[in-house]
C-alpha cells in the first residue's frame, strides 16, 4: 500500500504488523501484515466490522498489546519504534507524543478520582509541577468547551454527561501536546448531536495543532466525511486503502462495496441498506487465500490460492483479484 | 451536603443504636433466663443465709421487674456504671478500664499485621498472577482455616519455647516491652484475618487491574507504583475497608482465646474467667462493650464509604 511512500513527516507508520495470541503450539492469529501511515496533520480512518482488528492496530501504536501476544513487523510512532521498545521508551512515547481517546468515556476515566486528577495525571507523571499542570488543565477544559473549568476540575466523572465526559477525555489526551491522536470509536457511545460536536472539536484541534489522527470507526459516512484517507480492515488485514472522498462513491474491494451497501444513507442516494451476507470473521476463522472469499459473490478458485496482492484501482489500493466486480 | 446523604447518615446511626438496644436486651435477659433462682447462679451455689440472699437480690436488681431492672442496668451503663463484680468486689467499669490497656493495643497490633501483610500478598498475587497467585491462594486458604488457638500453640512452641525470641506470657510494661510481648498473641489472632484479606484483596485488586481506566492510564504512560496506588488500590478501597471493619470487630472476640493462651490480663481473658466464676455482672458488661465496639466499627466503616467512593455521595451507587 502507499505506506511504502511514507515521508519524514509521518507521525505513524505501521509496516507488516503481525500479531498472534494463544499458546505457541496452537497460535490464534489476530493481525496479518497490516500496513498504514498517518502524516502530520492528517486524519486517517480505519474502518471495518467488530473483530477485524481495528482497535488492536490502533493500540499497537502505543505499544499496548494484548497480554501474551506475539508481535512482529514495524510500528513507528512519532519517531519511536514501538515493537521491542523498553518500558522507559514506551512511557516517554505515551507521556509526550501519542494519546488515545477511547470509546466509552465512563470506563476510561477512573470513577473515584476527580476530573482534575485525570487531566493532570500524564503531565504530573512527566514531572510538570502541580500548579502548572492544573493551569494547563483549566485551559484545556475551556478549549474543549466545558463551562466553569474551575468547578469542573473539582467534580467527579459521574457528575458529567457522556458527551461532556468525552470532552474531558479529549482534553486529557491533548494535555501532553501529542503529535498523534488515536481515536478509537470516540463517538460510538454518544448520542448523535453530541457526536457531531465531539467530531468538530477533534477536527478543529487537529487543524490547529497539526496533530495526526488515526480515527477508528465502523461508521462509513463519518469516515468519508472527516478522513483524508481510509483503510478498510477485514479479518486482521487491510483490504483497501482509499481516499475519504472515494470511500462511498467508488469503493473497490467487494467487502468495502458490501459495507457501503449495508450502511443506511442519510441522503437517500444509495437505496435501502443491504446486509453483508454471512457473519464477520476474525483472522483465526478466516478461510485460506482471500479471507473475504466465503462471503464474496465474485469469489472463485483463484481467490483461494493466496492472499491477494495489493493492486492499484483508480485512486485506491486494493487487495483483491477483481476490484469493483461486485455491483453496488 | 446533599439532603439524601444526611438522611442516609441518620439512618445508619439509628440502625446502629437499634442494634445495640436489641443486643443489650438479650444480654440483660440472660441473667433472668438462667434456670432456677438467678441468685443461686450469681452466688455459685454457696450456702447463704436468707438475709444474704435478699442482699444479693437487691444489689443485682432482681427484686425489680424485668423492664425496671433492664432500664436501671442500661441507665447505669450509659453513665459507664456496669455494677459491681461479684468476684473482685470492684466496679466492672474500672475492671474493664484496666484490661482495655492490654486488649486495645493487642487488637490494633493484630489488625495492622493482618491488613499490611494480607493486602501486600493480595497485591503481589493480583499483579503477578499465575503460579504466584496460586501459591498465595493456598497460603491464604491454610491461614483462613487456622483457628487462633492452633496458631497460638504453634507460635508458642516455635518462637517462645523453641527459639526463645519472644516471651510466652505476660503483657510487659512500657511501650516497646508491651509491643514485644504482644507480638506472638497479635500474630496468632491475625492469621485468619490475614488469610481472608489476602483472598478478598486479590480478587478486588485483579478486578480493578482489568478495568479500562487502568489500560487507559497505562496508555498515558502511568506505570508502576503510581498506577497501583491511584488506579488499583484506591479503587479497591471500598470493598476492602468493609471487610477490614468486620475483621477488626471480630478480633475483639478473638481476644478471649488468645489472651487466655498467652496469659494476658485483657478483656478476653476477663470474660473467660468471669464465665467460669459465674461473675455475671462482668460477663454482661464485657458482652455489652463487645457489641458496642462491633457496631461502632461497622458504622464508622459505613460512614467512611462516601468519602472513599464519591458515587455513594450522590446516590449513584446503592
Amino acid at each position: 500500500m502507499s505506506a511504502a511512500e511514507h515521508g519524514p513527516d509521518d507521525v505513524l507508520t505501521v509496516r507488516g504488523l503481525r500479531m498472534e495470541a494463544g499458546p505457541p503450539g496452537s497460535p490464534v492469529p489476530l493481525l496479518d501484515g497490516v500496513d498504514l501511515r498517518v502524516g502530520r496533520g492528517e486524519t486517517v480512518g480505519l474502518v471495518g466490522e467488530s473483530g477485524s482488528g481495528k482497535s488492536l492496530t490502533a493500540r499497537a501504536a502505543l505499544g499496548l498489546f494484548p497480554a501474551g501476544a506475539r508481535v512482529s513487523g514495524a510500528v513507528t510512532a512519532a519517531g519511536t519504534e514501538v515493537i521491542g521498545a523498553d518500558r522507559a521508551a514506551l512511557r516517554g512515547l505515551r507521556r509526550h507524543r501519542v494519546s488515545m481517546v477511547f470509546q466509552d468515556p465512563r470506563a476510561a476515566v477512573n470513577p473515584v478520582r476527580r476530573v482534575g486528577d485525570h487531566l493532570t495525571e500524564a503531565l504530573r507523571a512527566r514531572g510538570v509541577p502541580r500548579r502548572e499542570a492544573r493551569d494547563r488543565a483549566l485551559d484545556l477544559l475551556e478549549r474543549v468547551g466545558i463551562r466553569d473549568p474551575r468547578t469542573a476540575v473539582r467534580r467527579f466523572p459521574h457528575e458529567f454527561s457522556g458527551g461532556m465526559l468525552q470532552r474531558v477525555v479529549i482534553a486529557g489526551a491533548l494535555s501532553t501536546g501529542p503529535d498523534l491522536i488515536l481515536a478509537d470509536e470516540p463517538t460510538t457511545a454518544l448520542d448523535v448531536t453530541t457526536q457531531a460536536e465531539v467530531i468538530a472539536l477533534l477536527d478543529s484541534l487537529r487543524r490547529e495543532r497539526g496533530t495526526g489522527m488515526l480515527f477508528v470507526t465502523h461508521d462509513l459516512d463519518l469516515a468519508a466525511a472527516i478522513c483524508d484517507r481510509v483503510h478498510v480492515m477485514y479479518a486482521g488485514r487491510i483490504v483497501e486503502e482509499t481516499t475519504g472522498a472515494e470511500l462511498l462513491s467508488a469503493p473497490a474491494h467487494p467487502y468495502t462495496r458490501a459495507l457501503v451497501a449495508a450502511s443506511p444513507s442519510l441522503h437517500g442516494d444509495r437505496g435501502a441498506p443491504v446486509p453483508v451476507a454471512g457473519r464477520p470473521r476474525s483472522l483465526a476463522e478466516a478461510p485460506s487465500g482471500c479471507s473475504f472469499r466465503d462471503r464474496c459473490p465474485a469469489a472463485d478458485d483463484a481467490c483461494a490460492a493466496a492472499v491477494p496482492a495489493v493492486r492499484r484501482h483508480g485512486g485506491a489500493a486494493v487487495a483483491c483479484l477483481r476490484p469493483a466486480a461486485v455491483a453496488l | 451536603m446533599p439532603r439524601a446523604l444526611l438522611t442516609w447518615i441518620g439512618g445508619r446511626l439509628l440502625g446502629a443504636a437499634a442494634t445495640v438496644v436489641a443486643a443489650s436486651v438479650l444480654i440483660y435477659g440472660c441473667l433472668r433466663l438462667v434456670p432456677g433462682d438467678p441468685v443461686l447462679a450469681l452466688t455459685a451455689g454457696r450456702r447463704l443465709s436468707p438475709e444474704q440472699i435478699e442482699a444479693v437480690r437487691q444489689a443485682s436488681g432482681l427484686d425489680q421487674s424485668l423492664v425496671r431492672g433492664y432500664l436501671d442496668w442500661m441507665g447505669g451503663a450509659l453513665r459507664l456504671d456496669l455494677g459491681l463484680s461479684l468476684h473482685y468486689r470492684t466496679e466492672v467499669s474500672s475492671l474493664l478500664a484496666d484490661r482495655v490497656a492490654v486488649s486495645v493495643p493487642l487488637i490494633l497490633y493484630s489488625a495492622v499485621l493482618a491488613v499490611l501483610l494480607g493486602c501486600t500478598l493480595a497485591l503481589v498475587s493480583a499483579v503477578r498472577g499465575g503460579a504466584v497467585d496460586r501459591a498465595a491462594s493456598v497460603l491464604a486458604a491454610v491461614a483462613t482455616a487456622t483457628p487462633p488457638f492452633v496458631a497460638a500453640v504453634v507460635l508458642l512452641s516455635v518462637f517462645a519455647v523453641g527459639l526463645g525470641w519472644f516471651p510466652a506470657t505476660g503483657a510487659g510494661s512500657g511501650f516497646w516491652d508491651r509491643w514485644w510481648h504482644l507480638t506472638l498473641p497479635a500474630t496468632a489472632m491475625a492469621v485468619a484475618a490475614f488469610g481472608v484479606l489476602a483472598r478478598v484483596g486479590a480478587a478486588a485488586f485483579s478486578e480493578e487491574l482489568g478495568r479500562d481506566h487502568v489500560t487507559v492510564a497505562r496508555g498515558r504512560g502511568i506505570g508502576g507504583f503510581a498506577l497501583l496506588r491511584d488506579h488499583v488500590v484506591r479503587n479497591a478501597l471500598a470493598p476492602l475497608v468493609t471487610v477490614i471493619g468486620v475483621l477488626t470487630a471480630t478480633l475483639f472476640v478473638g481476644t478471649a482465646v488468645v489472651e487466655t493462651a498467652f496469659g494476658l490480663e485483657g478483656v478476653g481473658s476477663l470474660l473467660v474467667g468471669s464465665v467460669s466464676r459465674r461473675d455475671l455482672p462482668v460477663v454482661q458488661g464485657v458482652s455489652l462493650v463487645a457489641v458496642v465496639v462491633f457496631v461502632a466499627v461497622n458504622t464508622l466503616v459505613d460512614l467512611a464509604l462516601p468519602l472513599i467512593d464519591p458515587r455513594v455521595r450522590t446516590g449513584a451507587v446503592r
